[in-house]
């Protein structure tokens, strides 16, 4: 059933695949943080169009799927004048978009998770909204939410499966041309969800005992 | 980008039979994702260790594999197997699949979340285990979990869109395929993604409509 | 009535003022002389509402340089209202409230009044310190990191610089060897004299103190008071909404007492606890004892 040298023989493409898989997904958690941080201050403004704003970028990118959001991206980037995006900018872009939406629900929660009583005593310190935000707010928001935000990075590197479609070659489209080619499905099928638990199952690990810790030091 | 309506009147007929098929597979795959869920989940809760170790193991599997992947192993390596599946049986059973292990962790806190004290009590009143399952723990975790249950169903709407990959041609294959037909991509995408936020919010209005229905039921019951 | 000192507790302001005849011109003034020092808080028929409950009815109170004031009262009475309102973290509705002489919170226009812009409330309020009941440290920082925040942010001092200020803030409150400690490795007590030090190294006018040792475990109490009388020695204006008598008793240069939303008395500490006259302070007084007061001279 197992192909061993043929297996062999597909590793290394993989592996390289896979870290095109990574770089992508890291970004995509970068730039969906700094994202969700912005998303999420507005959902929690004063101003209720700044409220509104926030409530609509999360219904939007939450509620359209991924699939169709980087279909968008790769046929509608063109239209705006931007024809030469290399696919992984528009992957990025794509997976970016989508993450902050989910990111910035997980920020609300952590800001409105900070002792109100903190954020007066900046502010009658003398700390504007921003150096609260960034120096006070952000900081103690991650690590209220960090189990959080590393399962949002494993939906992430599983979402970035999709990015073929604006014609990146990840893992999930190299294992397909690879089996395409050799029609080993199973095996070829078989290796691709090994590379993908190979990366989310310690990831998944580090989540829980993140999760264990924060409910040890009771907050 | 000027926008064409008569793409969608000449196209009504296949863009019909593609939301057909999305809410098909989309329901069939919850109703199956929820009952392999729901065993899964009285597997994990009453079962012995000799069951819940392999079942522990799967649902990481599940958990840690893009829903892609799974389903290019059910469609593509299946008849290795010999599960020689069209491509709509091959959706709704990777949907369910998929689903299945997050509907048994919903499921597994909302045992968790019924009281201790009551379990105890019916068995000292003599009430087996599946009595006790059936008309005590599940009508009252019910309510509890009904948010999760809801985002999860909705998930699943969304996950029905990477089935276009595997050639079932429910929404996003026939609109992208009208798409490229007829150039019209920016008509066809904008439909695609207001259809799916339509179905999402429906789905979501339904949610919070029977989560105070139930609720109203649960709290003139309790106490 | 009994008085309200425990046999043996000396109540009299004598000890402060002899600490404030060696600071120089600063010259201390007890309420026996008023007029000597510029007010630096002014309150002028101060009202709140919240919703149709009325928390504060036409207030009017003057706190002058170096002067303590003690609130006290029950709960419920509207103290930490005040207090609040005075550094504009609660909206009052009704009156004015001035610091040092600018009006603080609100604008006078033709039209009525309206909100001031943020701004402006910070620039009024510049000079306020605060120290809250539940400390409000802030957990990822390190005690010394709590301390010199404000000064980087808002002072834009030098890393050096503020950690020199810093550091002697928190010599000030005998919490330099903590200095690299975060919150939850300090106790109550060593949390609460941080927080005196982050709002002292901006070099407030006037500190306002919010319930400081209600949080506190009975035996932490003690330090953190031991700080707040050196700081009146020193002369510094404080207003304090406490429920220790004795602090108020021996540090307070004028006590007042609130009751459901209004000023009932206000008096020297021999005046409020001595020679109490009023109804509602007798009463509030004898609870006071009744619950506190562990051993009794049988009425005497």
């Amino acid at each position: 059933m197992f192909d061993w040298p043929l297996l062999q023989q597909n590793a290394p493409l993989l592996l390289d695949a896979l870290w095109v898989t990574l770089q992508v997904s890291i970004a995509a958690l970068a730039i969906g943080f700094v994202i969700g941080v912005i998303v999420g201050s507005l959902r929690l403004s004063p101003v209720p169009l700044l409220r509104r704003l926030g409530g609509a970028y999360i219904f939007v990118f939450r509620g359209i799927p991924l699939l169709v959001q980087l279909l968008f991206i790769y046929y509608f980037l063109p239209r705006i004048g931007l024809p030469n995006v290399s696919p992984t900018v528009a992957a990025v872009i794509g997976l970016s978009l989508a993450a902050g939406a989910y990111i910035a629900e997980i920020m609300r929660g952590g800001f409105m998770a900070i002792p109100g009583g903190q954020l007066e005593a900046a502010g009658l310190l003398g700390l504007n909204a921003r150096q609260m935000l960034l120096r006070i707010r952000v900081p103690q928001a991650v690590r209220l939410t960090l189990p959080s935000l590393v399962n949002e990075m494993i939906l992430l590197i599983k979402a970035s499966s999709l990015v073929s479609v604006v014609g990146l070659a990840d893992l999930t489209r190299t294992a397909q041309n690879l089996a395409a080619s050799d029609y080993m499905f199973v095996q070829d099928y078989l290796m691709l969800a090994g590379f993908y638990c190979v990366i989310n199952i310690p990831l998944a690990y580090c989540g829980s005992v993140l999760e264990r810790r924060l409910k040890e030091r009771g907050a | 980008m000027i926008f064409d309506p008569t793409i969608v009147t000449e196209h009504l007929g296949d863009i019909g039979s593609g939301f057909l098929v999305t809410l098909g597979t989309w329901s069939s795959g919850v109703v199956l994702g929820m009952a392999l869920g729901m065993l899964i989940a009285v597997a994990q809760v009453f079962g012995n260790s000799l069951v819940r170790a392999p079942l522990r193991v799967f649902i990481e599997l599940i958990r840690s594999t893009p829903f892609l992947v799974q389903l290019f192993l059910i469609y593509y390596g299946g008849p290795s197997f010999g599960l020689s599946l069209d491509p709509v049986p091959a959706g709704i059973l990777g949907l369910g699949v998929y689903g299945s292990v997050y509907f048994a962790e919903i499921f597994r806190s909302g045992f968790d979340s019924v009281a201790r004290g009551q379990l105890e009590a019916a068995d000292c009143l003599g009430i087996t285990r599946l009595q006790c399952i059936w008309r005590i723990q599940v009508p009252q975790m019910l309510v509890i979990i009904l948010p999760a249950l809801v985002n999860m169903i909705t998930v699943l709407c969304k996950e029905t869109a990477v089935l276009s990959i595997i050639t079932i041609p429910e929404l996003t294959m026939v609109l992208t395929g009208i798409g490229s037909e007829t150039f019209a991509f920016v008509e066809t995408l904008l439909m695609l993604c207001i259809g799916y936020l339509i179905l999402v919010e429906l789905c979501s209005r339904l949610g919070m409509l029977l989560e105070t229905r139930v609720g109203r039921f649960m709290n003139r019951q309790a106490r | 009535m009994n008085s309200f000192l425990i046999p043996g507790g000396g109540a009299s302001a004598e000890p402060r003022k002899q600490a404030s005849e060696q600071q120089g011109d600063s010259m201390k003034t007890s309420a026996t002389a008023p007029g000597e020092q510029p007010t630096i808080l002014s309150l002028s028929k101060v009202g709140k509402s919240f919703g149709q409950l009325r928390v504060l009815k036409g207030i009017d109170l003057e706190v002058r340089r170096s002067e303590v004031v003690c609130l006290i009262g029950p709960s419920g009475s509207g103290k930490s209202t005040l207090l609040r309102s005075m550094a504009f973290l609660e909206e009052y509705d009704e009156g004015q409230i001035h610091i040092e002489g600018k009006l603080l919170g609100w604008q006078e226009t033709d039209k009525g009044r309206k909100r001031a812009p943020q701004s402006q409330i910070n620039q009024v309020r510049r000079n306020v310190g605060m120290v809250f009941q539940q400390f409000n440290l802030w957990p990822h920082m390190t005690a010394l990191g709590n301390v010199c925040e404000a000064l980087r942010q808002v002072r834009k001092l030098s890393a050096d610089e503020a950690r020199k200020r810093g550091m002697a803030m928190l010599d000030k409150v005998g919490l330099a060897h903590k200095a690299d400690n975060y919150p939850a490795q300090l106790s109550g007590g060593q949390q609460q004299r941080v927080a005196i030090a982050r709002a002292l190294a901006m070099e407030p006018h006037i500190m306002l103190f919010d319930e400081p040792t209600s949080a506190l475990d009975p035996e932490l109490v003690g330090e953190v008071l031991q700080v707040m009388k050196t700081l009146a020695k020193e002369g510094m204006t404080m207003v304090v909404v406490t429920h220790e008598m004795g602090f108020a008793a021996q540090v307070a240069d004028s006590v007042i007492f609130l009751d459901q939303g209004e000023v009932v008395t206000r008096g020297t500490p021999r005046d409020i606890f001595h020679n109490a006259t009023q109804p509602r302070l007798q009463q509030f007084l004898q609870n006071y004892l009744d619950r506190n007061a562990f051993w009794q001279d049988g009425g005497k």
